[in-house]
């Protein structure tokens, strides 16, 4: 069946993890409309499961603090960006329950409070998009 | 006129399909496929996900389901709960073991592990021929 996913396709990939439909739906669809691609992952595992495939490949990761999964929060970020680095990160959360947890964690809060404007996640997404391209 | 074109007279919620997959990569294969025909498409994992959505007010045309997935039931549950519910609303399973049950009620079926292309055309003919008759 993978000779039927289209390999080619030049559009940067979003990789959302949201545990709740309608909001990963909505902010996918806005994506999309801006001219992304995107994977939907619904928990923690089947965030992994599409990383660990390799394809298609991940430019972006947005994902929900409280998204469920064996490896959530803080965690999922640090072992993506470990596993990862080649992978931008956004993670978002709740602002308080996540500053708090991140306090206790010695990690950087969420890059973006929940709700979120999806203007935002496209601004923050160009803007990583362009540290990175300076970069290389 | 080709089934999309017929659909957009429909308005925006003839094209809207519910594919319900727990497998990510596979769900992401088909659904990509979907929307590069041109329909709206709203993915979830499982059936109370599925279900979830809606019953929170998600309006789709056609639903596209597993029957084996991990939760509090399975795909051919859904789809008896989404005919008691959602009797306009068509159902679709899938599944890797042909079950008699679900044929006697004539439930359209397609075996896996299946090409995606021909899952495509399978619900994009079941949308067509819900909005020919009306639906």
């Amino acid at each position: 069946m993978g000779a039927e996913t289209p390999t080619d396709d030049a559009r940067p990939c979003i990789l959302i993890l949201d545990g709740d439909v309608l909001s990963r739906h909505a902010i996918a669809e806005y994506l999309r409309g801006c001219g992304y691609r995107v994977v939907e992952a619904t928990t923690s595992e089947e965030l992994l499961a599409v990383l660990d495939h390799g394809t298609p490949l991940v430019d972006t990761i947005l994902f929900d603090l409280d998204a469920p999964g064996a490896v959530n929060g803080f965690a999922l970020r640090a072992l993506v960006r470990e596993a990862y680095p080649g992978i931008d990160v956004i993670a978002t959360g709740s602002t308080q329950k996540a500053a708090k947890e991140a306090a206790n964690l010695c990690e950087e809060g969420p890059e973006l409070a929940r709700p979120y404007d999806p203007q935002l996640v496209i601004a923050r997404i160009r803007r990583m998009q362009a540290r990175r391209d300076e970069s290389e | 006129m080709d089934n999309v074109a017929m659909l957009d007279a429909h308005g925006p919620e003839a094209r809207s399909v519910l594919v319900v997959e727990d497998d990510p990569l596979l769900r992401f294969m088909l659904c990509d496929l979907l929307r590069a025909e041109g329909l709206v498409v709203v993915e979830a994992a499982n059936a109370e996900e599925a279900l979830g959505a809606l019953a929170a007010g998600l309006d789709v045309a056609v639903v596209f389901t597993d029957v084996q997935m991990p939760g509090a039931f399975d795909g051919l549950e859904l789809s008896r709960r989404l005919q008691a519910s959602y009797p306009d609303v068509p159902v679709i399973v899938t599944s890797g073991h042909l079950d008699a049950a679900l044929l006697a009620v004539g439930i359209p079926y397609l075996p896996k592990p299946y090409v995606p292309t021909k899952a495509v055309g399978l619900i994009l003919s079941v949308l067509a021929r819900r909005h020919a008759h009306g639906g």
